[in-house]
């Protein structure tokens, strides 16, 4: 047992020497006072988050994020996250806040804290023109695509078990090139970015059959950051009253911004 | 979604970067500590050998993408931070040390034992019998699975991007987010990925070649 305990203390040692973990900013004051705001973005979603033709992260999310940081008055460092790595970023101070259309569902937040929505994302079932599928029922037995780990995921694995053969992709390309290629009967997928690939591809013969749910997404912060949480929500109803996030739907998805419930 | 252009080749390009000093860091660090845990491994007493052993198990029994998400994620929930680069550094190196420990273990010890009982009976203390009898043979049988295994670790590093880097195959997933033209962009990644890696398998042959000219007599 004691090399054990020489070990476990050694690290524990090493830990409050090297204390040079990322500034944790849990507060406003904190993060004016720093001068700089982190927040992580997702940069393979179109058209939430993308890398424009200059290869810089733009999107709805992005402009939402620089939005944030002029409200606030302090720089923004944008972090590119990728789906599977948000919350470990969060949770770990690496990033201050995430603006990266995360759904909120009641088993997230259990671990993070949810602002009210600034954004919903339509889910929608994709299949070529051929395909009798006007609801849920009818996926019964079909081959359906999703891109892995997403509410469409859940929501179909749980309605439908296993009378569905689920697909699970990496990301939304895979997904759009699965059911272009024939290698699925459906998708579930984004509506609005859907219609621009499929369009892109007509030979594919694809439409929109029905849509799943509209999915509201928030601003996601660390369990304790009250202060900021409050301040996030504040902002959000603001440019919500004030048309500005409006605009920004407008630029993105060419329409307004859908009624989005709050809590 | 926009239109695949020059700029986009420009960017994996620059990515490519990342993905060649990722190597470079795992290929030094691993080579280092793949050097000691070869000559524990060999070693005459049990303590480093079974140190080497179990180091070696647990490294080469876990998933890379672990060691790195552990290395980086772990070490703050310790209490310090160590920053995406050191952790790389430090979660590439530390698998890439177990490989290399066990194919250079294995070349040391492929040497045939007269060679080792010849050094000894010219009178020649340990480390020069190491230096210069054994390690220059050992050189020659360890090369092509080194190469191997350097080929291997440069296509590896695509798993840093659970850190953060975006090297070659994330920036390759980025710009099929933004343009949705896979066959375009995974296509030139893979080209990328071979005019890294082929040079390497050259090199070897022909520092292969060159190390046999002494054995064909």
């Amino acid at each position: 047992m004691r090399p054990f305990k020489l070990f476990v203390a050694a690290i524990l040692i090493m830990g409050a020497v090297l204390h040079i973990r990322p500034a944790a900013a849990q507060t406003v004051d904190e993060i004016i006072s720093r001068g700089s705001i982190n927040i992580g973005v997702l940069v393979d979603l179109p058209p939430y988050g993308i890398l424009n033709a200059q290869q810089e992260p733009d999107g709805y999310d992005i402009e939402v994020a620089k939005l944030l940081g002029k409200y606030m008055g302090v720089k923004v460092n944008l972090v590119q996250l990728t789906s599977p790595n948000r919350i470990p970023f969060l949770v770990t101070n690496k990033v201050d806040m995430i603006v990266a259309t995360f759904g909120i569902t009641p088993e997230r937040a259990k671990q993070v804290l949810f602002s009210i929505p600034y954004s919903a994302i339509e889910n929608v079932v994709f299949a070529p023109k051929s395909a009798h599928i006007e609801k849920i029922e009818d996926l019964k037995g079909k081959r359906v695509g999703v891109p892995r780990g997403t509410v469409q995921d859940v929501i179909l694995t749980q309605t439908l078990g296993s009378d569905v053969k689920m697909s699970r992709f990496d990301d939304d390309p895979s997904t759009y090139q699965a059911l272009l290629t024939g290698q699925v009967d459906a998708i579930a997928e984004t509506g609005l970015t859907g219609d621009t690939f499929f369009a892109a591809n007509p030979s594919g013969n694809i439409e929109r059959k029905f849509m799943l749910l509209r999915q509201p997404n928030g601003i996601t912060l660390r369990k304790d950051q009250w202060n900021l949480h409050q301040w996030v929500n504040t902002f959000i109803y603001f440019v919500k009253n004030n048309g500005e996030l409006s605009v920004i739907h407008q630029k993105w998805f060419h329409q307004d911004l859908p009624n989005l419930p709050v809590f | 979604m926009r239109a695949f252009s020059v700029s986009d080749v420009v960017f994996l390009i620059m990515a490519a970067r990342w993905t060649l000093l990722l190597s470079a860091f795992g290929f030094i660090g691993g080579g280092v500590l793949g050097l000691l845990i070869a000559l524990m491994r060999i070693s005459h007493s049990a303590v480093p050998r079974w140190i080497a052993i179990f180091y070696i198990r647990l490294f080469q029994g876990t998933p890379l993408l672990l060691q790195l998400f552990v290395v980086f994620f772990g070490a703050d929930m310790l209490g310090f931070g160590l920053g995406a680069y050191l952790s790389a550094l430090l979660g590439l190196s530390l698998n890439a040390g177990a490989f290399l420990g066990e194919i250079w273990r294995g070349s040391i010890q492929a040497v045939p034992k007269g060679q080792w009982e010849a050094a000894e009976a010219l009178g020649l203390p340990a480390y020069p019998r190491l230096l210069r009898v054994i390690f220059p043979q050992a050189l020659r049988i360890a090369l092509p699975p080194t190469v191997g295994f350097l080929v291997n670790l440069v296509k590896s590093t695509s798993l840093a991007a659970i850190i953060g880097f975006v090297e070659l195959t994330r920036a390759g997933q980025l710009l099929n987010n933004a343009t949705f033209r896979p066959f375009t962009i995974f296509g030139s990644v893979a080209l990328i990925y071979f005019i890294l890696c082929w040079p390497l398998s050259l090199a070897s042959q022909r520092l292969e070649a060159r190390l046999a000219r002494a054995y064909q007599r």
